[in-house]
């Protein structure tokens, strides 16, 4: 299964999210690789800890691959080359998390007939050996975003299952920002049309994600005055409604992740030890990443219109 | 066949990539041949006997780079490395790329048409050690570029065929790819082929020094291709039976895990069988030690044992309820 993790903007936590959401998979059993395709900053191997690479690779990464630089794009085995104490040890039954980190200098780049040939050949080549191939996107409507939409058009590409993750705060701004991403007249859907996709398809395999959301009811505002709680009541119902009248509801969510310190500042993965141990991570962020990583591969899921 | 100058011996190099062919069902011989048919001027080749193998015509790739050497001065080459498509049994697919390197009999480059003559030769135009280079393309780090890689043209090549559309791109179970780099020289007079060493590195390399009496480096990449096939078979069932949690998990988990195997690799396992007169040395060598067959028949008991063990309460349950 290839899995395309996009925001609308930038903060949105897609990057520390879908890593988070790789390695619950890996944890389930599930061979998982992550391709960093955030090509303007490609950070993914910060995420996993991984040293040398935290800003990318120097050479050999998925930006000279698709420019055709070079023939095998550097694989960062995430178990054996994490420097993170929980990530060393790989836990039986788990299945492999392999990185395919950018270049340090990659920057976004023009897109040719070449590139999506490489492209449609390394999803060919990574979903026949991996159960869940995560591409984590550029934010907004980037080349990659256009990349990946044209590689998909492929008919080779037809037989293999896409899905796109669409991350967005829990905010006005961004509930309207997403929507534009997905349904507007520059959005995702339209753009894989333009490139021969099937709408009802394409829109059928995008759920969004609300990163970020603040709980009305949890502990963390309980003392707060009334007033403030009540207003924090309404905003939600009314960000729920938006969401509603923008097809960005209940139907297209596929996750909800609270607003979490340790996501925020650290931007790391959530591991058992953060929850359970030194307790610096909530347990419901855990719980919600868990929820998100088994939503993932649940057709269920993916089969609401 | 000795070049002129007799401190430089002739290297043969070149590089395997093996990976699972894309598609639910193993082919037949004939969509096979389709498969493989990559120059419409020429012939696959077909054979059935012992196992099916078909393989396609050769595809020449002009190159003009430099030779790969540990010891750093990097002679420049010119010539064709030559590549072809190997299909066993309809489920297993390889594309092999070498070349022989001989020394060029001036420094200059010279016309394509010279090259074109000599279908998978590369010419350096400057004195080597063959040692260096040997050492220089097996070093298990990627090799850098603009340096001759057989294996870039092997894996472009792989990608074009596994994009074929008789494929439905539906492959029975996860796999990855493996890649076997090799490089041989002469052996001494009088003496069989031999192997130097095989090691196993990260990410799917191997890397395999010969001695061999065989000038021709198509037959060294037949002996390579069988070396490569059946480390690719070791390599899948070990990562296979891994996953299947055999021992450990449910066992109608077990059984569907193990279930792809039985239909489509256990069969395929027939070293040697395809190896040119001259080169069989090399497999008695590698079934002493470190004996690929004896794990390979260890895994395949245990599979039918699992298999037989999880399918006796299967079949009481269906005896009792009819």
């Amino acid at each position: 299964m290839l899995v395309f993790a996009a925001s609308d903007k930038g903060g949105t936590g897609r990057s520390v999210t879908s890593s988070n959401v790789a390695y619950r998979r890996a944890l389930a059993g599930d061979d998982v690789c992550y391709l960093d395709f955030d090509f303007g900053s490609p950070t993914a191997a910060a995420v996993f800890d991984v040293p040398g690479a935290s800003r990318g690779v120097a050479a050999g990464g998925l930006h000279s691959h698709l420019q055709g630089r070079h023939t095998e794009p550097h694989r960062i085995d995430v178990w054996a080359e994490s420097e993170h104490d929980e990530l060393r040890y790989r836990p039986t039954g788990s299945g492999r998390l392999v990185l395919l980190p950018g270049d340090r200098d990659g920057g976004e780049f023009a897109i040719g007939k070449n590139t999506v040939r490489r492209c449609v050949n390394l999803f060919l080549h990574l979903e026949s050996e991996f159960d869940v191939v995560v591409v984590d996107l550029s934010a907004g409507r980037s080349y990659a975003v256009d990349m990946v939409l044209e590689a998909t058009a492929q008919p080779e590409l037809q037989a293999v299952l896409s899905r796109w993750l669409v991350f967005h705060r829990w905010t006005h701004q961004h509930v309207i920002a997403a929507h534009g991403l997905v349904f507007g007249e520059r959005g995702i859907v339209a753009g894989g049309v333009e490139r021969g996709h099937d709408k009802g398809a394409l829109r059928d395999s995008i759920r969004f994600v609300r990163a970020a959301v603040p709980d009305p009811e949890s502990s963390l505002w309980s003392h707060v005055p009334l007033a403030q709680s009540e207003w924090m009541r309404t905003c939600d119902r009314d960000l729920t409604q938006l969401a509603a009248e923008l097809d960005l509801g209940y139907a297209r969510l596929l996750g909800k992740i609270p607003l979490e310190p340790v996501l925020q500042w650290r931007e790391q993965l959530i591991t058992d030890e953060d929850v359970l141990a030194s307790k610096v991570a909530g347990m419901a962020t855990r719980q919600a990443l868990e929820e998100l990583a088994a939503a993932l591969v649940d057709d269920e899921a993916w089969e609401r219109q | 066949m000795a070049p002129a100058d007799s401190g430089l011996q002739p290297v043969l190099c070149g590089e395997v990539r093996t990976s699972v062919l894309r598609t639910s069902e193993a082919l037949t011989a004939r969509t096979a041949v389709q498969l493989l048919n990559l120059r419409p001027d020429e012939h696959v080749l077909l054979s059935e006997r012992p196992n099916l193998r078909v393989v396609s015509p050769q595809l020449l790739t002009g190159v003009d780079c430099r030779l790969p050497a540990a010891g750093g001065s990097r002679p420049r080459a010119v010539g064709t490395v030559a590549a072809r498509a190997v299909l066993t049994e309809g489920r297993v697919l390889q594309t092999s790329a070498f070349a022989r390197l001989v020394p060029s009999e001036g420094s200059h480059r010279r016309a394509w048409g010279h090259y074109l003559l000599r279908p998978g030769v590369v010419e350096p135009l400057a004195r080597h050690q063959a040692r260096d280079v040997v050492d220089g393309f097996l070093a298990a780090a990627p090799l850098p570029g603009g340096v001759l890689n057989p294996g870039a043209v092997a894996e472009r090549l792989l990608d074009h065929v596994l994009r074929h559309r008789l494929l439905d791109q539906r492959a029975p179970f996860k796999s990855g790819r493996t890649r076997l780099r090799w490089a041989a020289l002469p052996a001494a007079e009088g003496a069989g082929a031999s192997i130097e060493r095989f090691t196993v590195a990260a990410d799917g390399l191997r890397t395999v020094a010969l001695r061999t009496p065989v000038a021709d480096p198509a037959a060294v990449a037949a002996l390579c291709e069988d070396l490569a096939l059946h480390d690719w078979l070791l390599t899948t069932l070990l990562a296979l039976v891994e996953r299947s949690r055999l021992g450990s998990g449910d066992g109608e988990a077990v059984l569907a895990a193990l279930r792809p195997l039985v239909d489509h690799l256990l069969h395929l396992w027939m070293p040697g069988a395809r190896v040119p007169d001259g080169l069989s040395g090399v497999w008695e060598t590698l079934e002493k030690q470190p004996g690929f067959s004896r794990q390979w028949q260890t895994l395949v008991q245990r599979i039918r044992d699992q298999v037989a063990v999880q399918t006796a309460p299967l079949s009481r349950r269906v005896l009792a309820s009819s």
